[in-house]
């Protein structure tokens, strides 16, 4: 009986300092920090550690504490409707920031009713309409923009012939249906002499690659992940194409591309929307102080990316709570509005050259991109930023 | 079941709806989880815990469920896409078990796994039914004239129903062809037999099961307003096959309890973790902590929570009442064959 009575205090203590202080603005944020795309939840890691860097450097938003919640969506969808409903209803969180496409799209509807200000990873357009869910923001060029602007410099390079490859998902099969059925390729005066579909999970490609080698193309673009990257370009060097050949979206560029594969990822180019962890712009001195007293789960530009989306919700949060008049909003209904209104408002966001300055009346931040490729072993940016629209 | 009993469970599915709406929407979602999965364990409890087969395709029966619900409801058919959700999946679930009239055991469950795979793909393919890969966007189920949109009105639906599939599932049970079940699991020859035909047995495991799997995939689909074939794969059928094994075969209160366990234990790991600031390090481990609590339980109570409560309920009593229970105690009585009659009589 002793025994348990002297736990009962450090439990009580670990509790309380697991909660939110009642003057603190709730910020919620899930990823996948277990689950198959683990490997970019720097997204996720990196909000949290700027929204924490406030905290520490400026005593929060405003004069406002910053409590940041951080869970993990496991990548399963019912996970994260459990999560999303724990942050709404449970943490009052004025502002969500999700993961998934699949999510985003179960969510969105939902998402009106509460009226609550929503980011989501993806970069899917179905769930980009700010007429019909005013509530939701993502953070870049949709997958559609990205293939065009990889393609566009493809053309402006010379390439007449062009394949894509993706993978049996959604996020792979959808944004190539959504550019084939546009038009857009042709528009471009490129021809698109194949497509191929190939398994997720799929380890080996060699088939498939030697498809492409008897097609001949002057580019083919990918709309996969990092590890599906891996395996193409990897059964690419085994049939004797060159990688230079390909060209990959924003989830392309990972330091374990040109670690893993050596050689044979030198000249592959990747679709880059944010500056590189490491990049001489004025946010990496925020990183490195940051880094300074605390640890840094990952290095890398998904974590750039998380650190420009802290600095999106903070400026939002930091106008709004500016706007009625130093304190936040009592009631979160109207707080979260109010975070919504200042989120369209903002004009030229300055993310300390992660991304060009931008706005986010189109609910989508960013639009502009720049091709990066492997150098060396590195990816080096390779032309300048380009507008999608 | 006696009308008091009756009446006693129908105060308590009733209180228990009504104070669905008490709660907030997060303590709501977590109640129909639990009801929604336990309803579909049952639905599997029937086929294995008590007609003895093996099956690893009840994610897909949930996706054919969900699937059907959700483009009936859609087309506005209310209550009745339900209904046709779990008459849609009923037909899978027999072609599903064609093969187990031949197959047996392990064989049968290999059979189970390729159609799990074979309707996965499908989800996929058949884009006018399913919506492809993009998966299928469902609108609130309407039922009189109002959108149910709430997680509360969701809560106190999916108990309700709950309730009715327990109910329904016990009185066939008592049935001759429950009966029957339980004979075909035991041994196929001895109910051979004893004239049971088989084969028609099997086909109202089949039929029944699916039944009640595809209503659950019909909640599934109706709660989180989103079809896709992610959501319907194998890992969704082990879910359900870890229910059993942890709330027990062939216990109704099984399947409530498995579904309890394999949905909040990792909601309890994670506030666990966060409470004491090791949230990220737990959350790393909670697949892990969750395959080692079954491996556990099939080591130490292979019977499941249903048999380890009834063991503590026996072990708190006998604190309680530390003298030997006379005899003529009704649990006995029930246990002894009456007088001039079989055992089963008495039961």
């Amino acid at each position: 009986m002793k025994r348990h009575s002297s736990r009962v205090p450090a439990i009580l203590a670990a509790l309380a300092f697991a909660l939110p202080a009642a003057a603190d603005v709730n910020v919620c944020v899930w990823g996948t920090i277990t689950g198959p795309d683990a490997g970019v939840n720097g997204m996720s890691y990196g909000t949290v550690d700027y929204l924490n860097y406030l905290n520490q450097t400026q005593g929060g938003i405003a004069g406002q504490k910053i409590h940041v919640i951080l869970l993990d969506g496991r990548y399963k969808l019912d996970e994260e409707l459990k999560i999303y409903r724990r942050c709404v209803d449970q943490e009052n969180a004025v502002v969500v920031k999700g993961w998934s496409t699949g999510s985003a799209k179960a969510l969105r509807e939902q998402v009106q009713q509460d009226a609550v200000p929503f980011i989501s990873e993806t970069f899917s357009s179905e769930v980009l309409d700010p007429a019909k869910y005013p509530y939701l923001f993502i953070q870049g060029a949709t997958y559609e923009q990205q293939m065009l602007i990889g393609l566009r410099a493809a053309k402006a390079a010379g390439a007449k012939k062009v394949m894509l490859m993706h993978g049996d998902v959604e996020y792979g099969r959808a944004p190539v249906t959504v550019v084939r059925k546009s038009g857009a390729i042709e528009k471009m005066g490129l021809e698109l002499v194949d497509t191929i579909e190939f398994r997720y999970d799929a380890q080996d490609l060699t088939a498939q690659l030697l498809r492409v080698k008897a097609k001949n193309p002057d580019v083919v673009y990918i709309q996969a992940s990092t590890p599906q990257a891996l395996v193409i370009l990897r059964d690419a060097a085994k049939v004797g194409l060159p990688a230079k050949l390909f060209i990959g979206n924003m989830y392309n560029i990972h330091p374990s591309i040109p670690e893993q594969l050596g050689a044979a990822a030198e000249g592959f180019r990747a679709i880059q929307l944010y500056a590189n962890y490491g990049d001489d712009v004025p946010a990496m001195k925020e990183i490195a102080a940051y880094k300074a007293k605390n640890q840094v789960e990952k290095e890398d530009l998904y974590f750039m990316k998380g650190w420009f989306g802290g600095k999106f919700i903070a400026a939002a949060i930091g106008n709004a709570i500016k706007k009625s008049g130093g304190k936040p909003p009592a009631d979160i209904k109207a707080f979260r509005k109010a975070v919504r209104d200042e989120m369209v408002a903002l004009k030229n966001l300055d993310s300390g050259g992660i991304a060009p300055p931008c706005s986010f009346a189109n609910h989508q931040g960013p639009t502009q991109a720049r091709m990066a490729e492997i150098k060396g072993g590195k990816y080096v940016a390779v032309g300048s930023w380009v507008d999608a629209q | 079941m006696p009308a008091r009993r009756r009446l006693a469970l129908l105060a308590v599915v009733v209180l228990a709806a009504a104070g669905s709406f008490a709660l907030g929407r997060f303590g709501a979602y977590l109640v129909h989880s639990v009801a929604i999965a336990a309803i579909a364990a049952m639905g599997l409890n029937l086929l294995t815990g008590f007609a003895g087969q093996i099956s690893f395709a009840s994610g897909a029966l949930i996706g054919i469920g969900a699937y059907t619900a959700g483009n009936l409801g859609n087309a506005g058919w209310g209550l009745g896409a339900i209904l046709a959700a779990g008459v849609a999946a009923a037909v899978a679930s027999v072609v599903i078990g064609l093969p187990a009239l031949r197959l047996r055991g392990l064989y049968y469950a290999i059979a189970t796994l390729a159609a799990q795979f074979v309707l996965e793909y499908l989800f996929k393919i058949v884009e006018p039914l399913t919506k492809g890969i993009s998966g299928m966007n469902i609108a609130p189920l309407v039922l009189l004239g109002r959108p149910v949109a709430s997680d509360q009105a969701w809560a106190a639906i999916s108990i309700a129903i709950l309730a009715l599939t327990w109910l329904g599932l016990a009185r066939l049970m008592r049935t001759n062809v429950g009966r029957a079940f339980l004979v075909v699991r035991e041994n196929e020859l001895v109910a051979k037999g004893m004239g049971i035909d088989v084969v028609r047995v099997k086909l109202w495991a089949f039929l029944a099961s699916g039944f009640v799997i595809g209503v659950s995939g019909a909640l599934v689909g109706f709660t989180t307003r989103l079809a896709s074939p992610e959501g319907f794969g194998l890992s969704l059928s082990i879910d359900q096959v870890a229910m059993l094994i942890v709330g027990g075969q062939g216990v109704w209160a099984g399947s409530l309890l498995g579904a309890g366990f394999v949905v909040l234990i990792p909601e309890a790991i994670q506030r666990l973790g966060e409470a004491l600031h090791v949230a990220n390090l737990l959350s790393a481990m909670r697949e892990m902590s969750f395959g080692l609590l079954i491996v556990l339980f099939l080591l130490f109570e292979p019977r499941g929570l249903a048999a380890l409560l009834r063991r503590l309920a026996r072990g708190v009593s006998r604190i309680a009442l530390p003298h030997p229970v006379p005899d003529s105690s009704p649990v006995v009585a029930a246990r002894t064959p009456a007088p001039g009659g079989t055992r089963e009589k008495a039961l």
